[in-house]
């Protein structure tokens, strides 16, 4: 037996949340607000890392499980993962990539910020932490999304730091300019 | 329903056995349509045609009954496919005017001047019944999509939990104008891990919604191409109707 009263609920529905009813089966429609995104965020952060990655193909998620094992990592969170003084590279490259699947797609899981968010924090724990750059972006690219995801007054303070430790480290090492082919000097 | 039992039918003085089996089909089609959409039907009639108020429901009968009785008419519905909602209004109302003329010739009780003298005008009255049949379209999803949710024979365990999320959710804070459950909450009251499984959830719900919705829509309007359209129509009328009205 139904417990909702749908159509005396509907009966009274003024036009205006009848359309936003019908648009409800959208799924580009947002999910989450904009006020919650600094819930998600929190959330993301202390889900467990094989909860979410773990849903790679099982040679890769056989390969996540023995480096959380290896580095007393299970069922401990992402946040764990980027304040860990020597996380696994593998891991860290593995949620880059969860979060770059997130960002600007129809079907994402993930509010394309937080996906943001997550996406350069792995890079910068890697870059920081490891000393290695997993991603192709250049050094004003990384910048940028360094300083973009720094001004998300919901990524925490300690986040915030290691954002600031990597942009710290990029303006003392940027990275060389490769020098101009012989073919490319002018004569 | 099933056309067994006659008390259930909205047609209850059809022999069923006189009919061959495509009218049969035909007419289980068309007796739950108009079981279901009765209301709008009814809307539509009374707003058409207020004097009639109180023989509303025996004419609405009277109309299922001939119209089944006539073959072709579904088939000609079902060419217009996509309108069927007009089609419906158009052949009501043609309907209750030619029972009227009829009446008029036996004996004059009302004029047709003096029916439709207090008429509302005919825009109001389209809006009436199409405001109606989309509340009823949603009612029916709705109603379809807890049903499902709850099936305790279902295979998936995390079904009803889908449709609590779609109700605090969605149904809610739109229907109640209640205040949406923040996200924290969410995660306590469903016990979610991350914001993927959250979100999957949520996603789920729309999905299950977006598929009552069509299925429910597709049983009058036919092909998917005419029930896309008709899904994009209704969005379009309410949303008008939400700009009219502020």
């Amino acid at each position: 037996m139904s417990e909702f009263d749908s159509a005396g609920a509907l009966s009274k529905s003024p036009p205006k949340s009848l359309a936003a009813f019908l648009a409800a089966g959208e799924e580009r429609a947002r999910l989450w607000r904009p006020e919650e995104l600094g819930a998600i965020f929190r959330h993301q952060m202390s889900a467990p890392v094989l909860m979410d990655l773990g849903g790679f193909d099982p040679a890769t998620a056989a390969r996540l499980k023995t480096l959380s094992h290896a580095q007393s990592l299970l069922l401990t969170s992402f946040l764990d993962l980027f304040l860990h003084p020597v996380p696994p590279v593998e891991l860290l490259t593995l949620t880059k990539d969860f979060a770059k699947g997130n960002m600007d797609h129809p079907d994402a899981s993930l509010p394309n910020e937080v996906a943001a968010v997550l996406y350069y924090v792995s890079i910068a724990a890697a870059y920081v932490r490891l000393d290695q750059r997993i991603s192709q972006l250049g050094d004003a690219e990384f910048q940028r999304g360094l300083e973009w995801s720094k001004g998300k007054p919901w990524v925490e303070a300690r986040l915030q730091r290691l954002l600031d430790e990597a942009l710290q480290k990029l303006a003392r090492h940027p990275t060389p300019r490769p020098l101009p082919r012989a073919e490319d000097k002018k004569p | 329903m099933s056309l067994d039992s006659s008390a259930s039918s909205i047609f209850p003085r059809t022999d069923w056995a006189e009919l061959g089996a495509a009218a049969t089909a035909d007419a289980a089609r068309l007796d739950r349509l108009i079981r279901l959409y009765w209301t709008p039907l009814r809307i539509f009639l009374v707003a058409s045609f207020p004097s009639l108020k109180d023989q509303a429901d025996v004419l609405l009968q009277e109309f299922a009954e001939d119209k089944i009785l006539k073959t072709g008419w579904l088939q000609r519905a079902d060419r217009q496919r996509g309108q069927f909602r007009d089609f419906l209004k158009i052949s009501l109302r043609n309907f209750v005017l030619d029972r009227l003329s009829r009446t008029e010739a036996r004996r004059p009780p009302v004029s047709l001047e003096e029916l439709e003298a207090d008429l509302p005008g005919p825009e109001e009255t389209a809006e009436a019944f199409d405001l109606t049949w989309v509340r009823t379209v949603l009612a029916e999803t709705l109603r379809r999509m807890e049903a499902d949710c709850k099936d305790p024979s279902a295979e998936q365990p995390r079904r009803s939990r889908i449709w609590e999320m779609f109700r605090i959710r969605l149904l809610e804070p739109l229907l109640h104008d209640a205040p949406q459950v923040p996200y924290e909450q969410l995660i306590a009251t469903f016990g979610l891990k991350s914001p993927t499984d959250a979100s999957n959830m949520l996603l789920s719900a729309k999905r299950i919604f977006k598929a009552h919705l069509t299925r429910v829509i597709k049983e009058y309007a036919g092909q998917d191409a005419a029930t896309a359209e008709e899904i994009r129509a209704l969005e379009e009328f309410v949303t008008r109707l939400a700009r009219k009205i502020g």
